[in-house]
């Protein structure tokens, strides 16, 4: 029998508003191309909730969001970002810069110092110079322009990889050569695959489908994409940047 | 070898319990062991029992082993499948394993499927649950086939169908949509396939292989990598390292060679008796 | 127009019958008061300039202020009531910094012009029953000179809250005289030194006193060092060139 002593000490009643729905991320800068990533899967615990949620978003003709951590946050700060660039467009008569739009999403994140979006935020790209960018982001706000970054559920999989096959960490160069700073998109296209079909096997929350985007420098030719099945072009003018998607199967299990 | 300083008792050692315990409130995480996410299934047919498996075992959210065995020998036509703590699966089987065998030399029978049910369950219970294991034990003796659950506090459950793990639900669903009374052994087959299919593809703890098991009062089939459907895709590109990569501090090269000088002394030296 | 005086003369924000805001009329007038300010647009940057009217030899011509910054490559000259002109130019300063905050990019001259009509047209605004924070337009038209990817441009902006752009643009007591002479005198491919000279020439012509370094004052924007007010020794250099 419970006594009244039982329930008179404090309680304490706790609501968690987030959870984490697992899955990858990452982005990899080239010299005048940019590729950003995301498996397609969306769980919560043991549980898959989709199959098919996509982490990745195109913002502009040069600009694509990847958004990792708790998808209902993900999703409504996407569509926060992407309602400020319409208005942007409509106040200054042209599309956001991607640096512009890194400090937008600072910005917009750090309003909400203490009550976070929970979401990992990459965004890559085009510079207005012509070259490929990518930028991290933490959840609230602190930012840095880097060559490649993973983030999300395997992130502590993928960055050491990347890390030693992008930034060529603990290798040293044959005698009288030097690693090159940036690497041609065939190469990265296939190092960003590995990672997704490696972290698959290695991690549980990772899998069922990969969503590549690829943007490509003002006036850059196709070279590195052709033969690439599943490609699909997202650009809406063909004379600037142009965005392509590359779609495959990760294991489902 | 026990000295009257040193004594060393059998079973577990719970010497480290309170320092444990001590460094655990002080915010300290204790070593998270090797869960074995796991769906566990089993199934009564007209000539016996089916028992399957996925092989994936996971620490966290890591998979720690793509391919690993989670049906446990316990005698000849008995069997177990182990969800749970990995170790303690491991052990506890084990342990009845040879404790059966004890018990049939000594009683000169074939031990029944209740005993090992019994021995597993009575040890379980001692342990209050800090033993985690979750069982599924099937086989056939003289009485006929019989299948059971066994939960890591020591209650058990005989059913004609079971399932356990974390997959245990995705499971269940096939086996309430599709177990029949007096399935032929390839109907049984299929339908514990198609369970372990459930868990592997809709529990993120479970995944890689299906292994299975066929117990009939005549023979024992054990079915490892029954089904493998996740096999994994060709690389992109080979991640092979030029001679010379890896940086070193400083090189010194030792001979293993040691050559030392013998001087004979005291004229011949006999040759050893091998004879 | 001043014959037809009625009681619509009075609401800053009620249109007469004949669809017309008298107090905004009235405003755009009081321009016409102002001292002559010019600005002319080239490619090589905009050269603004205002005439300083010394009424007394006590006054202090250089507290004469009507060139000034908003941001590093904005400025404005203006003409009217002079200190309506603080407010606006506070606002299109707040409004570049919080531009660049937000964005990490200069805002656009367009922009910041936008943002200043924007702000001229709050006059009898006011929530429930609270007072307006505005109780009349302002009485000061500006000439927003700068520099974005577009290049060197020249906006006008009158109290109304229309704003224009020009290549070359005068306002205030002379500005008939001397927007018809910049018309004249105006060309598509003028040098920076040639639109002191025109600016200078244009303000002499208008001016009742001589013209000097103490009763003018000449700022520009350029693409490679953005805002800047030009001294006097500089100032002095080009009057004597003219």
């Amino acid at each position: 029998m419970s006594s009244l002593n039982d329930v008179a000490g404090p309680q304490q009643r706790q609501f968690n508003p987030y959870t984490e729905n697992g899955g990858t991320i990452l982005a990899i800068a080239g010299t005048d191309f940019s590729v950003i990533a995301g498996d397609t899967r969306q769980s919560e615990g043991y549980n898959i909730q989709t199959r098919y949620a996509p982490k990745v978003f195109r913002l502009t003709d040069r600009a694509v969001l990847a958004v990792n951590g708790f998808a209902a946050d993900g999703n409504m700060f996407v569509k926060k970002v992407k309602q400020r660039l319409e208005w942007y467009r409509h106040a200054h008569a042209k599309d956001m810069p991607l640096h512009a739009i890194a400090r937008l999403i600072q910005t917009m994140l750090y309003a909400r110092r203490f009550f976070p979006y929970y979401v990992y935020n990459i965004l890559g790209g085009i510079e207005d110079d012509g070259s490929g960018a990518v930028y991290s982001f933490d959840p609230v706000g602190s930012y840095e322009r880097e060559t490649c970054r993973a983030a999300g559920a395997a992130q502590s999989l993928v960055q050491p990889f990347l890390d030693n096959q992008i930034y060529f960490k603990n290798q040293q160069p044959a005698p009288g050569t030097s690693f090159p700073a940036h690497l041609p998109l065939p190469i990265v296209l296939k190092l960003v695959i590995d990672s997704f079909t490696g972290a698959t096997e290695r991690h549980i929350e990772v899998g069922d489908g990969l969503e590549m985007y690829v943007v490509l420098a003002k006036g850059r030719d196709l070279s590195g994409l052709e033969g690439i099945v599943g490609l699909q072009e997202l650009s809406t003018k063909s004379d600037g940047e142009r965005i392509f998607v590359i779609r495959r199967e990760l294991k489902k299990d | 070898m026990a000295s009257a300083s040193v004594y060393n008792p059998v079973g577990f050692d719970f010497s480290n319990q309170v320092r444990n315990q001590f460094l655990q409130e002080k915010g300290l995480p204790l070593p998270k062991a090797t869960s074995t996410g796991t769906t566990i299934v089993g199934c009564l047919f007209k000539d016996g029992i089916v028992l399957g498996a996925d092989t994936r075992a996971t620490e966290g959210p890591i998979v720690a082993d793509k391919n690993c065995e989670k049906i446990h020998y316990i005698t000849d036509s008995i069997r177990c499948c182990g969800a749970g703590t990995a170790a303690d699966t491991e052990f506890t089987t084990a342990l009845i394993s040879s404790n059966m065998e004890l018990h049939a030399l000594s009683t000169g029978r074939k031990p029944r499927v209740v005993t090992a049910m019994t021995m597993l369950k009575q040890m379980l219970f001692r342990y209050q649950g800090h033993v985690g294991a979750a069982l599924v034990l099937g086989g056939v003796d003289a009485t006929g086939p019989h299948l059971f659950t066994i939960h890591p506090h020591g209650s058990t459950d005989k059913l004609p169908y079971v399932t356990m793990g974390s997959g245990s639900l995705a499971a269940m669903a096939v086996f309430e949509s599709a177990w029949k009374p007096n399935m032929t052994r390839e109907e049984a087959l299929d339908l514990v396939r198609d369970a372990i299919f459930a868990g592997i593809f809709n529990d993120l703890g479970s995944g890689s292989n299906v292994d299975a098991c066929v117990i009939t009062a005549s023979h024992t089939e054990m079915l490892r990598n029954f089904v493998k459907p996740n096999e994994r895709v060709e690389k992109e590109q080979r991640y092979k390292f030029r001679r010379g990569t890896t940086a070193w501090k400083k090189e010194s090269i030792k001979d293993l060679i040691v050559s030392e000088e013998i001087t004979p002394i005291g004229g011949q030296v006999e040759a050893m008796d091998v004879s | 127009m001043f014959l037809t005086r009625s009681e619509y003369d009075r609401g800053v924000n009620t249109f007469s019958p004949e669809g017309r805001l008298f107090q905004v009329e009235y405003a755009i007038e009081a321009i016409k008061l102002g001292s002559t300010t010019v600005g002319v647009r080239t490619p090589a940057g905009v050269v603004l300039g205002v005439e300083k009217r010394v009424q007394s030899p006590l006054l202090e011509s250089a507290s004469i202020e009507k060139i000034m910054e908003i941001d590093a490559h904005l400025g404005c000259a203006m003409s009217g009531l002079t200190a309506d002109a603080r407010t606006m130019v506070d606002h299109a300063r707040v409004t570049a910094q919080n531009h660049a905050f937000t964005y990490d990019e200069r805002i656009r001259v367009e922009s910041a012009t936008q943002a200043v009509c924007d702000l001229a047209l709050r006059f009898g605004e006011s929530v429930h029953d609270e007072e307006a924070m505005m109780s009349r337009p302002f009485g000061v038209a500006l000439l927003i000179a700068g520099v974005d990817e577009q290049g060197p441009q020249l906006f006008h902006t009158d109290p109304s809250g229309t704003f224009m752009r020009y290549e070359a643009k005068a306002i205030g007591s002379g500005s008939e005289a001397a927007q018809s002479e910049l018309q004249d005198k105006w060309h598509k491919q003028m040098t920076l030194r040639e639109a002191h000279i025109l600016t200078l020439r244009v303000l002499k012509q208008v001016m009742e006193e001589k013209l000097d370094q103490h009763n003018v004052q000449l700022a520009q924007v350029t693409p490679e060092k953005g805002f800047e007010i030009l001294d006097e020794v500089r100032l002095k250099e080009l009057v004597d060139d003219m």
